[in-house]
C-alpha cells in the first residue's frame, strides 16, 4: 500500500502546518546542494528559478535549442486561481471542489486544496514578473469563464496564456542564469537516472549537438518532463514531447501511476491524411457558439448547406437538452467517436463533424463572430482552406493533455528518494480528468510555490550525496547508453521510426483511445508487443551518434514509447470501470457516461518495472475522501 | 474551394553544411506528389521519411510545436525567413501557396551570432545571453504583492502584449540586410519598460541588454524595417524607437554606467 | 568618462551620432537651399548674399568648423558601421529577396552617402575653394561651372542622390532618437518625401537655371 503522506489535520491547514513543521535548510547550506532539474516548462522553468532564487545550485537541462521553446508556450485558454475578483462566488474550496469533481473523484484532497490554495499567489507572481494579462478599462485584471465553470475565475494573455506564463518562468530562470545559480544545457536529452543505494544520485544527458553522453552528479533530481501524448503519435503535443525520461525513472524504480488517464480535446483540426504530423487545437470556447451536428444519412454525400435542417443530427443537442454543445471535454469527444465510428462522420477521412456557426452569425452578425473567433477563424482557413464563415467547421477529437504519470507523494517526490516529478510529468492533480486552465496553475504551482518548500526536508534527512560522476555507476550508465544508441543505429532495417510510430498511435487510439473495452486492450497489449520487435529488427535510422541527428533522437523516443503504450493497456485493463478520461466501454451508464466503481477503484494504480518482458507489478493508494462527497456526473 | 487531394512536383534546392564551420553548399532535391495541405515542414517530413529508407541523410531542420508559437522553426524560404506569407511561422506555411513546378531555394537563418549547427538548424543561443543580461523583472517567487495593487491601463497592457507576443525565433535577426537582433531586443525591452512592475529597473535593463546584444555580434540597424516586414507575430519597429529611447535615457539621464 | 564612451560606442549610440549629424546637415541644407534661392533672384542678389554671409567672419568659420566635424562623425561612424554590417552576416543568401521593408532609398544609403561625400569635395573645389574677385564673382564661377554639359549633368544626378538619402534619412533620424508614435510617424514620414522634394528640385534646378539667365 502506497502512503501519500499526506499530513494530519483539517484539510484548510494541511499545507499551513506542513510549511510550518517542515525541516528546514539554513541559507548558508543551500549553496552546497546541487539540483538537477530536467525540462524547462511552466513547472520546471518556475523550479529551477526559484530554487536558485533561494540559493541552491542548479543545473537545467532541456531537450530544445532554449528553454523558451518548452510546449507549456501552446497553452490558448488560460489559468484558473481563486482570487474571486469578478465577486461571483468563488473561493478556493469551490475551485478545490471543482478540480475534484471534474477529475471524477480520482485525485487527492490534500493535494488539490494545496494546488486551489497557492493558485492566487501564481496569478500575483507573474503580474510581478511583467506578465501582460488582459485588463479591463479600468486597469485591473480581467476574468473569463472557461471550460463550462461557473464562475470566471480564468485569467488570459491573449490566445497565448500559457507563452505569456512560460516567457515569465523563462525571465526569472534566465535571471538566476546570468548570476550563474543556474547551469543551463539546451539541447540535451536524458538518457538515464542513477540511483545508488536507494537513492537518486544524478542523471546520464545524451548532448544532441555532437551525441555525447555526460554525466550530472546532484543531491536530487527533478523531472519536469512533461506527458506522453505522443504515444498517440498524432496529438497537439510538439514534436519533441516525449515519455523518454519519466520511463527512465520508472525502469530505476518510479512507479508510473494511472497511465491509463488522457484527455482527448473534442475540438481539434481533423486528421487530413498520413502526411500529417500534428493536430492543432482550436479553443474550446468554440462550442460556446458552434453547433456540433453530423448528416443522419451515412451515405449523404452532399456539401453541409445543401443539407436541410431535417437531415441533420445535431446529436449532442439531442442527448444532453440541458448542456447541449457545452457538455465536458471527455463526453464530446466520445460522442463525436461514436457516431464516427456509425460512419456518420464527415471529410475525406470520415473521421470529422461540423461545427457549424451559420446560426450564431445569422443571429449575431458575422462581425459579432469574427471578433470573437477571428484568429481561430483565420487558422483553421490557413490549415484546411476552406473558410469556416461559410461553410461548417470540421473537427475531430484528439489527445490533448496526459492526467497519469510518475506517482509522486504529497511532497512530490517519486519512490526513487531523491527524484522528484513536477507538471504534466506527474500524476497527482488531476485524477482521470483535468478541467480547462488548470494545467497551466498546476505547473507553476509545482514550480513556485510547492517544491521549493517540499525538496528541503529531504536534503536536511539524507545530506549531500556522496557519489560524484566519476563513480562507476555513472560510468556503467553511460557505457549501457552507448551501447543502446549504437544498437538501435545498427539495425539497418527497413521502416523508419515514424512509421513504427505511426502504427503504434493508431494502435493506441483505436484500442486504448477514448473508449475502451477488455477485448481490445488485450488485443492492443499483443500488437504492441509485435510492433516492439519489429522496431528491434526492421528499423532504420541513418546518420551517425556523433552529430546533430534528429532520427535517432526520435527513434530513441519511439522505442520509450513502444513500451509505455504496453503499460497504458495494461492500466486501462486492470481498471475494470469507467471515470473521467478512462471510459471502458462496458461500465456506462443507461446515459451512456463513465460509470465509476468507487468500492473497487477508488485508488491510484501505480505500477512498478519488473524488468523487461515481465509484467509490472501493481501498487494500490487508496483514496480517501473526508470532505466532498462522491456523486455521478450527468449533464442531461 | 478546398483543394483536398491535389498534388504538385517541386524541386527544392536546400542548404545541406555537414556541421559548424565546415564549408556547405544547395543540393537539389526533387519531390513529387507533395500533396498541397501539407505543411512546409510535412513536406521535408516526407522527403526525409524517404530519405531515410534509401539510406540518405535526411535534411535536420529545428521545428516543435508546429502550430506556430513555440518559435523553433524557421527557415528562408526563397529570400524570405519563413516564406512568402505574411505573419507565418515555416510549421504554419501550407504547400498550397506553391505553385506545381516551382523551385524552392530553403536556407538557413545566417548570421555571425547565429553559427550554423546543420543543415539549417542553426545556434540561436545569443538570444538567450540577451534575455540573460537584463530580459526580466528582478524579483522572487513569494514576494509580489496583489495582483491587481497596481492598475494598468487597458492601453499600455495591449502594447505590453503586443510586443511580449515575440516568439524568439529568430526571423528578424534573419531579414535584416544587417543581421541585427535590434527588433527582437527591443519587443523585451518595450514590454518591461511600459509596464510599472519593469520600470524600477528600466535603465539598467536597457543598458545591460544593448550592450549585451553588441558583444554578441549582431549587426547594427539601419531602419530597413525587413524586421517587421519577416516577424510572424509582426512585432512593430515602434518597439525598436522605444528601446533608443530607453537607452538613450539610461546612456545620459540615470545613473546606469 | 567611459559612461561616454560606452553609450555611444555601442549600435544605439552609434546609430545616434548618425541621426544626429544627419539631423545637422539638414538643417544646414535648409540654410544653404535658403541662400542659393537668391540666384533664382539673379546675378547682383546672389553676390550680395554671398557678402553678406562672408560679413559673418568667424562666425562663418565657426560654422564651417563645425559641419567638417559633424562630417567626420557621420562619415566615419557610417564607414564603422557599415563594415560592422557586413561582418555581421560573413556567409550571404543565395537567394535574396525583400520581405516588404526595404525601400530603394534605404538599401543605398552607405552608396548614397559615398556619392555624396565625393560630390560635397567635389563641390568645395569648385566653389569653395576658389578665388573670388570683383570680376570673377561667385555667381560667375557657378554659372560658368553649369555651363559646362558635364558639371551640370553631374550636379543634378548628386542632388537626386541628395534627395534619395534624406528620403530614408529624415524619418529614420526620428526612428533612431526614438520618435516614432503612431500619430506623428505618418507626417514625419510625408514631411520626409516633402522635404526630399524640396532639396531636389530646389537645388537640382539650379544647374539648369542659372545657365539660362547668365547668358
Amino acid at each position: 500500500m502506497l502512503d501519500g503522506k499526506i499530513p494530519a489535520g483539517p484539510l484548510e491547514q494541511k499545507w499551513d502546518k506542513y510549511r510550518s513543521t517542515m525541516k528546514l535548510i539554513n541559507p548558508a547550506n543551500k549553496r552546497k546542494y546541487n539540483i538537477i532539474v530536467v525540462g524547462t516548462g511552466l513547472a520546471g522553468g518556475a523550479a529551477a528559478a526559484t530554487l536558485a532564487e533561494l540559493g541552491y545550485n542548479v543545473k537545467n537541462f532541456c531537450i530544445q535549442d532554449s528553454p523558451r521553446r518548452a510546449h507549456s508556450i501552446a497553452a490558448q485558454g488560460g489559468i484558473n486561481a481563486a482570487k474571486n475578483y469578478p465577486n461571483d462566488g468563488d473561493s478556493i474550496w469551490r475551485l478545490f471542489h471543482d478540480t475534484i469533481k471534474g477529475g471524477d473523484y480520482r485525485s487527492r484532497e490534500g493535494n488539490v486544496y494545496r494546488l486551489a490554495q497557492v493558485s492566487n499567489n501564481i496569478i500575483d507572481q507573474c503580474v510581478a514578473q511583467g506578465v501582460p494579462f488582459a485588463r479591463d478599462y479600468g486597469g485591473l485584471l480581467d476574468n473569463r469563464s472557461f471550460g463550462g465553470a461557473q464562475v470566471s475565475r480564468t485569467f488570459y494573455a491573449r490566445g497565448q496564456t500559457g507563452q505569456q506564463l512560460l516567457l515569465g518562468a523563462y525571465s526569472s530562470l534566465s535571471r538566476q542564469i546570468g548570476l550563474g545559480k543556474v547551469r543551463m544545457f539546451p539541447r540535451s536529452e536524458l538518457v538515464d537516472l542513477v540511483v545508488v543505494d536507494g537513492r537518486t544520485r544524478g542523471v546520464v544527458m545524451r548532448n544532441l549537438v555532437n551525441g555525447q553522453l555526460e554525466s550530472h552528479a546532484g543531491d536530487a533530481v527533478i523531472l519536469a518532463t512533461g506527458g506522453y501524448g505522443n504515444v498517440f503519435f498524432l496529438s497537439t503535443n510538439a514534436a519533441s514531447c516525449n515519455v523518454g525520461a519519466a520511463f527512465k525513472a520508472y525502469k530505476k524504480g518510479a512507479y508510473f501511476a494511472n497511465p491509463c488517464y488522457t484527455q482527448i480535446h473534442p475540438t481539434c483540426i481533423p486528421v487530413s491524411g498520413t502526411h500529417q504530423s500534428k493536430l492543432t487545437l482550436m479553443s474550446e470556447s468554440l462550442r460556446n457558439d458552434g453547433r456540433v451536428w453530423v448528416p443522419k444519412d451515412p451515405s449523404d454525400k452532399r456539401s453541409p448547406a445543401n443539407i436541410p435542417e431535417s437531415d441533420r443530427f445535431y446529436y449532442l443537442e439531442e442527448k444532453y437538452p440541458s448542456f447541449g454543445n457545452l457538455v465536458p471535454r471527455d463526453v464530446a469527444s466520445r460522442n463525436a467517436k461514436e457516431v464516427c465510428d456509425k460512419g456518420l462522420g464527415v471529410s475525406a477521412t470520415g473521421y470529422a463533424v461540423y461545427l457549424d456557426f451559420s446560426d450564431a452569425i445569422k443571429r449575431d452578425g458575422k462581425d459579432v463572430v469574427a471578433k470573437k473567433y477571428g484568429n481561430l477563424f483565420d487558422m483553421y482557413h490557413n490549415i484546411i482552406d476552406d473558410n469556416p464563415y461559410e461553410t461548417p467547421m470540421m473537427i475531430y477529437p484528439a489527445t490533448h493533455y496526459t492526467m497519469g504519470g510518475l506517482w509522486v507523494d504529497y511532497e512530490l517526490q517519486t519512490t526513487i528518494p531523491g527524484c522528484f516529478a513536477l507538471g504534466e510529468a506527474n500524476f497527482s492533480d488531476h485524477g482521470a480528468n483535468r478541467l480547462g486552465a488548470s494545467a497551466l496553475m498546476q505547473g507553476l504551482a509545482d514550480g513556485y510555490f510547492v517544491i521549493p518548500y517540499t525538496i528541503a526536508p529531504f536534503l536536511a534527512n539524507n545530506g549531500n550525496s556522496d557519489i560524484q560522476k566519476d563513480h562507476a555507476a555513472f560510468k556503467d550508465a553511460e557505457k549501457k547508453a552507448d551501447a543502446y544508441v549504437k544498437k538501435i543505429l545498427s539495425i539497418n532495417g527497413k521502416q523508419t521510426a515514424d512509421e513504427i510510430h505511426r502504427k503504434l498511435g493508431q494502435i493506441i487510439w483505436d484500442y486504448v483511445g477514448m473508449a475502451r473495452n477488455n477485448e481490445g486492450l488485450k488485443k492492443a497489449i499483443g500488437m504492441i508487443k509485435e510492433l516492439q520487435e519489429q522496431f528491434w529488427s526492421n528499423v532504420t535510422v541513418p546518420g551517425s551518434d556523433t552529430d546533430y541527428n534528429f532520427a535517432l533522437q526520435k527513434a530513441m523516443r519511439v522505442a520509450d514509447f513502444l513500451e509505455f503504450g504496453e503499460l497504458m493497456a495494461v492500466d486501462a485493463l486492470d481498471r475494470q470501470e469507467s471515470c473521467g478520461g478512462h471510459l471502458n466501454e462496458a461500465f456506462q451508464t443507461d446515459e451512456g457516461e463513465a460509470r465509476r466503481d468507487d468500492d473497487n477503484y477508488c485508488h491510484v494504480a501505480a505500477w512498478e518495472y519488473k524488468g523487461q518482458g515481465n509484467e509490472p507489478a501493481f501498487h494500490k493508494e487508496p483514496l480517501v475522501f473526508e470532505n466532498v462527497e462522491l456523486t455521478q456526473r450527468s449533464y442531461k | 474551394m478546398t483543394t483536398q487531394g491535389k498534388t504538385i512536383n517541386i524541386t527544392l534546392k536546400v542548404w545541406r553544411q555537414k556541421g559548424p564551420g565546415v564549408k556547405g553548399k544547395l543540393e537539389t532535391i526533387e519531390a513529387k506528389n507533395i500533396s498541397t495541405d501539407m505543411s512546409f515542414l510535412e513536406m521535408l517530413d516526407t522527403i526525409n521519411e524517404g530519405r531515410i529508407v534509401q539510406g540518405k541523410e535526411p535534411i535536420e531542420f529545428d521545428n516543435d510545436c508546429r502550430e506556430g508559437i513555440c518559435g523553433m522553426c524557421g527557415a528562408v524560404v526563397n529570400g524570405i525567413p519563413h516564406g512568402p506569407e505574411k505573419a507565418m511561422t515555416l510549421c504554419q506555411l501550407h504547400m498550397r501557396k506553391f505553385k506545381n513546378e516551382d523551385i524552392i531555394v530553403v536556407e538557413p537563418w545566417r548570421a555571425r551570432a547565429f553559427p550554423i549547427i546543420k543543415d539549417l538548424v542553426v545556434d540561436r543561443s545569443a538570444l538567450d545571453k540577451i534575455i540573460q543580461s537584463g530580459g526580466f523583472v528582478s524579483m522572487v517567487a513569494g514576494g509580489a504583492p496583489d495582483a491587481n495593487a497596481i492598475p494598468i491601463s487597458q492601453n499600455i497592457a495591449e502594447k505590453a502584449m503586443d510586443a511580449a507576443a515575440c516568439i524568439g525565433c529568430g526571423a528578424c535577426v534573419a531579414a535584416c540586410p544587417n543581421a541585427s537582433a535590434m527588433l527582437f531586443v527591443s519587443a523585451k525591452i518595450s514590454q518591461l519598460a511600459l509596464l510599472p512592475q519593469g520600470k524600477p529597473e528600466a535603465a539598467q535593463r536597457a543598458w545591460n541588454m544593448v550592450h549585451a546584444m553588441d558583444d554578441c555580434g549582431f549587426g547594427n540597424c539601419t531602419n530597413e524595417k525587413e524586421c517587421e516586414a519577416a516577424c510572424p507575430k509582426e512585432i512593430s519597429i515602434v518597439n525598436i524607437a522605444r528601446m533608443n529611447r530607453e537607452f538613450i535615457k539610461a546612456g545620459f539621464a540615470s545613473h546606469v554606467m | 568618462m567611459n559612461w561616454i564612451i560606452n553609450t555611444f560606442g555601442t549600435s544605439i549610440g552609434k546609430k545616434f551620432l548618425m541621426a544626429l549629424s544627419g539631423a545637422c546637415f539638414i538643417g544646414f541644407l535648409l540654410g544653404h537651399l535658403g541662400g542659393n534661392i537668391t540666384l533664382y533672384f539673379g546675378k547682383d542678389t546672389f553676390n550680395s548674399y554671398a557678402e553678406h554671409l562672408h560679413a559673418l567672419g568667424i562666425l562663418v568659420t565657426m560654422a564651417e568648423i563645425s559641419l567638417l566635424s559633424l562630417l567626420v562623425i557621420h562619415v566615419l561612424t557610417g564607414i564603422i558601421l557599415f563594415f560592422q554590417n557586413l561582418a555581421a552576416r560573413p556567409q550571404r543568401y543565395v537567394a535574396n529577396k525583400r520581405a516588404g521593408g526595404r525601400t530603394w532609398a534605404s538599401a543605398t544609403m552607405p552608396y548614397t552617402g559615398v556619392l555624396i561625400l565625393s560630390f560635397v569635395l567635389l563641390h568645395l573645389i569648385n566653389f569653395h575653394f576658389v578665388k573670388k574677385t570683383p570680376d570673377n564673382t561667385i555667381f560667375d564661377i557657378v554659372s560658368k561651372t553649369f555651363a559646362q554639359p558635364g558639371y551640370m549633368v553631374i550636379y543634378i544626378i548628386a542632388m537626386i542622390v541628395v534627395a534619395l538619402h534624406v528620403s530614408h534619412g529624415f524619418w529614420s533620424l526620428f526612428q533612431t532618437l526614438g520618435a516614432n508614435h503612431p500619430k506623428y510617424m505618418p507626417i514625419i514620414t510625408k514631411v520626409g518625401i516633402v522635404l526630399s522634394l524640396v532639396f531636389g528640385i530646389g537645388f537640382g534646378l539650379l544647374p539648369i537655371y542659372v545657365p539660362l539667365i547668365a547668358s
